[in-house]
C-alpha cells in the first residue's frame, strides 16, 4: 500500500483521543496485506521530524516487518515500501497518555502485531540501532517491555531523578531509570496490561491520564528491560508551570503507589545494576541556584504551618537547619529528602489536608531539592552518582515507609 | 361649692397614689393567684410537650440503632463483594478524593439516612403533641430551628474561609508573592465576615444596621486588596500577560517547538 492512500482516507477519520472499536483509519483490506510483526505508534510532529523517524525505522528494520501508524496526515512517496496508516489523535504532547496505551493495543490486536513501538514527540533523535535494540528485544521474546535510558544533561528530567525513580526503585524494586519514558516497546500482552489499565481512565473521560508502565509490568511479573538509545531530545509540557506538572506527575504516581499498596508492600529484591554509571555530561555552566533556594526560604517562612500537619518534627528540624544555611553549601541531605517524599505520600494516602494543598505544598520542597542537586553537581560531583545515591537512600527508608503505611497511628505522636 | 369642695377632698395626692383596699390579706390573695395561674401555666405547658420530647428521643434513639446496624451490615456485604476495589477500578484517578473508602462512605449515608428518618419522625411527634396540647405560643422554637441554621452557616463558612485561605497560600508561595500571606488573611476574613453577615441575617438580628455594615466591611476589604494588588503587582501583572501571550505565539507555532534542546545550564524539570 502507497503512504499516499493514507492522506486520501483521512477525510473519512472523525478526531477522537479516546480507543474506540475501530478508531484507525486504513485504506487497504486486512487481506491484501501481509502480516507485520512490529506496530509502531508514531506521536505527532513536524513533517521532517516524522521523514527522520520514517527513514531511521526502515534503516533499523525490513518495511514489509512495519506497521507504522501516525498522527500526521502523512502524503510523501519517498517510503512508498512502508505501510502507513493514520492514528487517532491524542493528547501525547510530552508524555504518553492513557489513549495512547489504549489506541495501541486496539490496533496492535486488529493487526495481529507481535509488539508495539511507541515514538513520542521528538523521537527523531534516536538512531536507527537504539530502535533496534528496543524493538529487538521484545519482538525476541527476551522482555515484555523496553524501556530507553536516555543521555540526558545534568539538569534535565529533574522531576524523574528526584522522586520518580528513585521510588520506583525503592518500592517496585526496579532500576529502570526513565520509568515514564516516552519511547517504549512492548510485547502484545504487555500492551493489553497497559490497555486495561488506561481503560480505567478513557472510561472517565481522562484520557491524558498517565500511565505508569513499568509499576504495571511489576505488578504483572513481567520481564522488563532498559536499552541504552544515547541522547533524545525530550520533549516539554506545554504549560511551562513547574507547579502543574509537578502536581500533576506527582499526584498520578502516588495514586498508583497507593492503588498497588499490596504489592510493593511485599519484600522485593532489587535487581543487581547491570549498567555502570554513564559518563558525566559536564555542562557549559550550572544554573543559578540562589533563586531557588531564596524560594524555598520565602516558602519556610509561609507553609511551615502546613508542612508541620505532614512531616514528622525531625524532617521540620532538617528544614529549619536547611533555611538557614549558606546557599554556597545549600543541599538537602538525601536521608531528609526520602523521608520528606515518604511523609508527603503517607499524606496522601490518609489525606492529611486537601490532595491539591499537599501537592502545592510539596512544590517548595523540590524546588530545594534542586538548588541542592544543582550545588552537588557543581562542586565536581557527577550528576548521576547523585542521583544513585537518592535513590539508595529512598531503598534505605522503605522499612519506614512500610510502617507508617500500615500503622500511621503510631507515629502521631 | 359642695361639688367644689368634694373634687378638691378626691384630687388630693396621697388619695390617688394609694388605691384603698378594704382588706390587706387580698393584695396577697391576688399575688398569689397570679403565681399559681402562672405556674399552672407552665406546667400544663411542660405535660402537654413532654410526651412530644420522649417521643422525639425514642424516634431518634430506635432508629439511630436501626441505622448502626444496617450500615454495619452494609458495610461487610460490600466489604465482601470488593466494593473499594471495583469502585477503584471503575473511577480511575478521578479529582473527587473522598477521605474514606467507598464502602464506608456508604454504610455512613445509610446510617445518617436513619438518623434523618428518626429526626423527621420525632419531630412530627413532637409537632403533634405541641399543637394538640397546648395553645399557649412559645417564640423560643422558631428561634431554636433558626439557631441550628445559623451554627451549620457558621461550620461551613469557617470551613470554606480555611480551606480558600490554604488555597490561596500556597498558591501565593509557589508564584514567589511577597504579600501571600496578607492575600491568605485577606481572603479568609473576607469569607468570613461573609459568614458573620449571613448568620446575623438568618437568626434576623440587627436588621438593616448588619447588612449596612456588611456592605461597608466587605467593600472596604476588597478595595484594600485590589489597592494592594494593582499598586504592589503593576509590574508582575505586566511580566505574566506578556509571557503568557509569549507562550501562546510558541504554542501556536506548532510541536516544532520540543525538538529543541535548551543549552545544557538551563533547569528542565520533566
Amino acid at each position: 500500500m502507497k503512504a499516499g492512500a493514507v492522506a486520501a482516507s483521512a477525510g473519512d477519520f472523525s478526531p477522537k483521543r479516546m480507543a474506540t472499536p475501530d478508531p484507525i483509519s486504513v485504506a487497504t483490506s486486512v487481506l491484501e496485506r501481509p502480516a507485520a510483526d512490529l506496530l509502531v505508534m508514531v506521536a505527532a510532529m513536524p513533517a521532517d521530524q516524522l521523514e527522520r523517524v520514517l527513514r531511521n525505522l526502515t534503516a533499523a528494520f525490513p518495511a514489509e516487518s512495519l506497521l507504522v501508524a501516525t498522527q500526521n496526515e502523512f502524503a510523501s512517496g519517498a517510503f512508498a515500501d512502508l505501510r502507513i496508516v493514520l492514528a487517532p489523535p491524542t493528547g501525547a504532547a510530552w508524555t504518553s497518555t492513557a489513549a495512547d496505551f489504549a489506541n495501541a493495543f486496539e490496533l496492535a490486536r486488529e493487526e495481529n502485531v507481535r509488539a508495539v513501538l511507541l515514538l513520542g514527540p521528538g523521537s527523531n533523535s534516536l538512531n536507527a540501532a537504539a530502535l533496534r535494540a528496543l524493538a529487538g528485544a521484545v519482538l525476541s521474546s527476551a522482555v515484555d517491555l523496553a524501556i530507553p535510558f536516555y543521555s540526558l544533561p545534568p539538569y534535565a528530567g529533574l522531576i524523574n531523578s528526584a522522586i520518580l525513580y528513585p521510588l520506583t526503585r525503592a518500592l517496585f524494586a526496579s532500576r529502570i531509570r526513565f520509568p515514564q519514558a516516552i519511547d517504549l516497546c512492548l510485547s502484545l500482552r504487555m500492551a493489553e496490561r497497559l490497555a486495561a489499565a488506561a481503560h480505567r481512565f478513557t472510561a472517565s473521560n481522562q484520557p491524558d491520564a498517565l500511565i505508569w508502565p513499568v509499576n504495571e509490568a511489576v505488578a504483572a511479573g513481567y520481564a522488563m528491560d532498559e536499552f541504552d538509545v544515547g541522547p533524545r531530545a525530550l520533549p516539554q509540557p506545554a504549560d511551562v508551570d513547574v507547579n502543574a506538572t509537578l502536581s500533576l506527575v506527582t499526584g498520578s504516581l502516588f495514586a498508583d503507589v497507593e492503588a498497588k499498596a499490596a504489592l510493593w508492600q511485599r519484600p522485593r529484591r532489587l535487581p543487581p545494576a547491570r549498567r555502570p554509571l554513564p559518563d558525566w555530561i559536564k555542562s557549559d555552566g550550572a544554573p543559578e541556584a540562589a533563586r531557588l533556594i531564596e524560594s524555598f526560604r520565602f516558602a519556610y517562612t509561609h507553609l511551615q504551618e502546613i508542612w508541620s500537619l505532614v512531616l514528622p518534627p525531625n524532617s521540620l528540624l532538617g528544614l529549619k537547619r536547611l533555611s538557614i544555611t549558606d546557599a554556597a553549601a545549600f543541599r538537602v541531605p538525601d536521608p531528609l529528602w526520602a523521608r520528606i517524599v515518604f511523609d508527603f505520600l503517607i499524606a496522601y494516602r490518609l489525606r492529611t489536608i486537601n490532595r491539591g494543598h499537599l501537592l502545592g505544598a510539596f512544590i517548595p520542597l523540590y524546588l530545594a531539592w534542586v538548588a541542592g542537586h544543582i550545588n552537588i553537581t557543581a562542586a565536581g560531583c557527577s550528576s548521576e552518582r547523585h542521583i544513585e545515591a537518592v535513590a539508595a537512600a529512598f531503598e534505605a527508608d522503605k522499612p519506614y515507609m512500610v510502617s507508617r503505611w500500615r500503622w500511621p497511628d503510631r507515629f502521631k505522636s | 361649692m359642695l361639688n367644689m369642695l368634694l373634687f378638691l377632698l378626691q384630687s388630693n395626692p396621697d388619695a390617688i397614689a394609694q388605691p384603698v383596699y378594704a382588706d390587706n390579706s387580698s393584695v396577697w390573695r391576688h399575688m398569689s393567684d397570679a403565681l399559681h395561674q402562672s405556674v399552672y401555666r407552665v406546667l400544663t405547658l411542660l405535660i402537654a410537650v413532654l410526651p412530644g420530647i420522649l417521643a422525639f428521643f425514642v424516634a431518634l434513639v430506635v432508629f439511630s440503632l436501626i441505622g448502626a446496624v444496617l450500615s454495619a451490615v452494609l458495610r461487610r456485604v460490600l466489604v465482601l463483594f470488593k466494593f473499594d476495589d471495583r469502585m477503584a477500578q471503575a473511577r480511575g484517578n478521578t479529582e473527587w478524593t473522598p477521605s474514606a473508602p467507598p464502602s464506608v462512605l456508604v454504610a455512613r449515608v445509610c446510617f445518617w439516612a436513619w438518623v434523618l428518618i428518626g429526626l423527621l419522625i420525632g419531630v412530627a411527634a413532637f409537632d403533634t403533641s405541641y399543637a394538640a396540647g397546648t395553645p399557649l405560643p412559645i417564640s423560643l422554637l422558631p428561634y431554636l430551628t433558626h439557631a441550628v441554621g445559623a451554627i451549620l452557616l457558621l461550620i461551613a463558612g469557617t470551613l470554606i474561609a480555611r480551606f480558600l485561605a490554604r488555597s490561596v497560600l500556597i498558591g501565593a508561595v509557589n508564584a514567589q508573592l511577597q504579600y501571600a500571606r496578607f492575600l491568605s488573611l485577606g481572603v479568609k476574613w473576607l469569607v468570613l465576615v461573609l459568614t458573620a453577615a449571613m448568620v446575623l441575617d438568618h437568626l434576623e438580628v440587627g436588621g438593616n444596621i448588619v447588612e449596612l455594615a456588611f456592605g461597608i466591611l466587605f467593600g472596604g476589604i476588597v478595595l484594600a486588596l485590589a489597592l494592594a494588588i494593582g499598586l504592589g503587582s503593576r509590574d508582575l501583572v505586566s511580566r505574566s500577560l506578556e509571557s503568557r501571550v509569549e507562550r501562546a505565539g510558541e504554542r501556536n507555532a506548532g510541536p516544532q517547538n520540543v525538538s529543541a534542546q535548551g543549552p545544557s545550564e538551563t533547569i528542565r524539570h520533566f
